[in-house]
């Protein structure tokens, strides 16, 4: 029975007209892999594709484009400082255990004309609707406290704009442009403070205010060459690379001294 | 030309660095100090992460010490027995000082820690400083010289576990200089200095060492201190930039050459002045930033996971 249920499914699908098939997503990115070497000062990525219009009589101006780049997630702690006896000090503290230490945002219109909000805060497409996990709020004693959702919302807002101002979360209304009526490109900044790790780019078809197609790549961020080596090493023999870090330091000590008294 | 530094995990101009590496060279040779003082707030206000300020600072001073104890190894005033005495003491304070620090940073305090201790320091030694050597400019000028050094060597003198040191000509206990030591230590692992400018009038008006032995001891014992230091901070937070460290040690060699040539030329007093100035200087910066509104309020960074 299970049997004759999915063969009428699976022609089903077959025999469905062209006309309700979607339009389909076909993208890439200039390059998978980022490496960080002595020279990495940030870069670009060139985010590319185009749309396979299977619906007759769709074109570009209907479709909007949506790419989200984001980066690894770790844990963040947003700090506010005080004045305490005169003095400027980091009093409450939140701490989200997830926040993407990089992401941006690029389409080819402003989000809120692309989709309704509840859809893109489902989706979790745009900086404000990044969710970072449950936030545990903290005293300056370092005691758990409790919040009120504003005031969690006030460290949510800075981190958000601390963010920004690193140039770590973009965003770019506009940033994807089409050429033609199916070609469609983005190019989005990597800053040199980047974190380093895995990074999804997500390219979103919407049309008509739904997401129509989705593709998500790979890109990797890493150091590479002596960058990655001197920061494994101190991570990994931390005792070895200190010891070296002195001797280093103490040979060119005996070096200036030497070339001293030979003058 | 721009390096990406891997420890610090940002790139910063070359040039800068090298500048930076030389002008605090150049202020080292000319008065004679570590120049840790000055080197890890600029670096701080480069936007290097205080722990690498701080962990790479130290590698800078082991260069430079290491040179000053060559030149008075040479000159044989060193007195190797005090120095090690303070150096004991200076082992056990850097780690102290490298755990306070580790405890500091849990808590978020760090930044306001390194500064509060920066502006009480620096303004109070340079405003001492400041005073004695404008009477010593003005004594100079009115011939009228009065170099008192108070004379009650009381309760030192009553201590036990009395040593005698002979290069220093003292017959003293070693509790002063061990906690003298320790307390150079701490601040060594927190303010990545050497500590020379509290080791020298210590050793002078505390213990009453001659001055002639006073520097290279001084130098002898951060030496070791910084060296200490340095790998605690590498073991502990992972905070040594060599790439960093080595930059600031090149320019620092080459700018002490000049430092030192230049001091030849300068009366020592108007020196004095004009180091005491610097270090007003900088601990009233320091300090306006502590008492000034905060352009943002909130600050964000990664929350370091314990392992």
């Amino acid at each position: 029975m299970k049997q004759v249920i999915c063969a009428i499914a699976v022609l089903a699908c077959i025999m469905l007209p062209a006309a309700v098939r979607a339009d389909v997503l076909v993208t890439d990115l200039s390059e998978h892999q980022i490496a960080i070497r002595s020279n990495f000062t940030g870069t670009q990525i060139l985010l590319f594709g185009a749309v396979e219009a299977r619906t007759p009589g769709s074109r570009a101006a209907d479709r909007y484009i949506v790419v989200v780049v984001q980066g690894p997630v770790q844990p963040m702690t947003v700090r506010k400082k005080e004045r305490v006896a005169g003095l400027w000090i980091n009093h409450d503290s939140v701490t989200y255990p997830a926040v993407p230490g990089y992401y941006a945002i690029a389409s080819t219109r402003p989000l809120e004309v692309t989709a309704e909000p509840e859809v893109l805060k489902a989706l979790r497409i745009g900086i404000e609707n990044i969710n970072p996990g449950i936030p545990v709020a903290r005293s300056i004693e370092g005691a758990a406290q409790n919040l009120q959702p504003e005031a969690e919302n006030a460290f949510w807002k800075a981190l958000i704009r601390n963010q920004r101002r690193d140039g770590l979360y973009i965003n770019l209304p506009g940033g994807v442009t089409f050429l033609g009526q199916t070609l469609f490109r983005a190019t989005v900044d990597i800053p040199a403070n980047v974190p380093v790790g895995l990074y999804t780019a997500k390219v979103y078809l919407l049309q008509n205010g739904e997401i129509v197609d989705t593709i998500s790549s790979p890109l990797y961020i890493d150091k590479r060459g002596v960058e990655r080596e001197i920061y494994r090493m101190a991570h990994e023999d931390p005792f070895l690379y200190g010891l070296i870090a002195v001797l280093v330091a103490a040979f060119a000590g005996w070096l200036a001294s030497a070339v001293m008294n030979r003058r | 030309m721009q390096i990406y530094l891997p420890i610090a995990e940002l790139p910063v101009s070359i040039l800068t660095i090298l500048a930076m590496g030389a002008a605090v060279g150049f202020l080292s040779g000319m008065f004679g100090i570590g120049g840790g003082f000055l080197m890890t707030p600029l670096l701080i206000f480069l936007g290097i992460p205080p722990a690498v300020a701080v962990g790479t600072q130290a590698t800078q001073i082991v260069a430079s010490s290491v040179t000053g104890a060559l030149a008075h190894f040479a000159r044989k005033s060193i007195d190797f027995k005090m120095g090690t005495v303070l150096l004991a003491g200076g082992v056990v304070g850097s780690f102290t000082g490298i755990y306070i620090f580790k405890l500091l940073t849990a808590i978020g305090q760090i930044d306001l820690a390194i500064s509060v201790v920066y502006v009480g320091f620096l303004s109070v030694i340079g405003a001492m400083m400041m005073v004695e050597s404008v009477q010593a400019i003005r004594a100079a000028r009115g011939g009228a010289v009065s170099t008192r050094r108070g004379g009650h060597h009381s309760w030192i003198h009553g201590l036990p576990f009395k040593v005698r040191f002979r290069r220093s000509k003292l017959y003293i206990s070693v509790i002063p200089p061990v906690l003298v030591g320790f307390f150079v230590g701490v601040l060594s692992a927190i303010m990545g200095v050497g500590g020379g400018f509290i080791l020298i009038p210590a050793m002078i008006y505390l213990l009453r060492m001659p001055t002639n032995v006073v520097i290279g001891t001084s130098f002898f014992q951060i030496v070791f201190v910084a060296a200490v230091t340095g790998i605690l901070h590498s073991v502990e937070n992972q905070a040594v930039d060599i790439v960093l460290g080595f930059l600031l040690v090149i320019g620092g060699v080459i700018g002490a050459q000049y430092g030192v040539r230049m001091a030849e030329k300068m009366p020592a007093e108007q020196l004095r002045a004009l180091l005491a100035a610097i270090l007003l200087f900088i601990g009233l910066r320091l300090g306006y930033d502590l008492v000034v509104t905060p352009d943002d309020l909130y600050s964000v960074i990664e929350t370091q996971v314990t392992r």
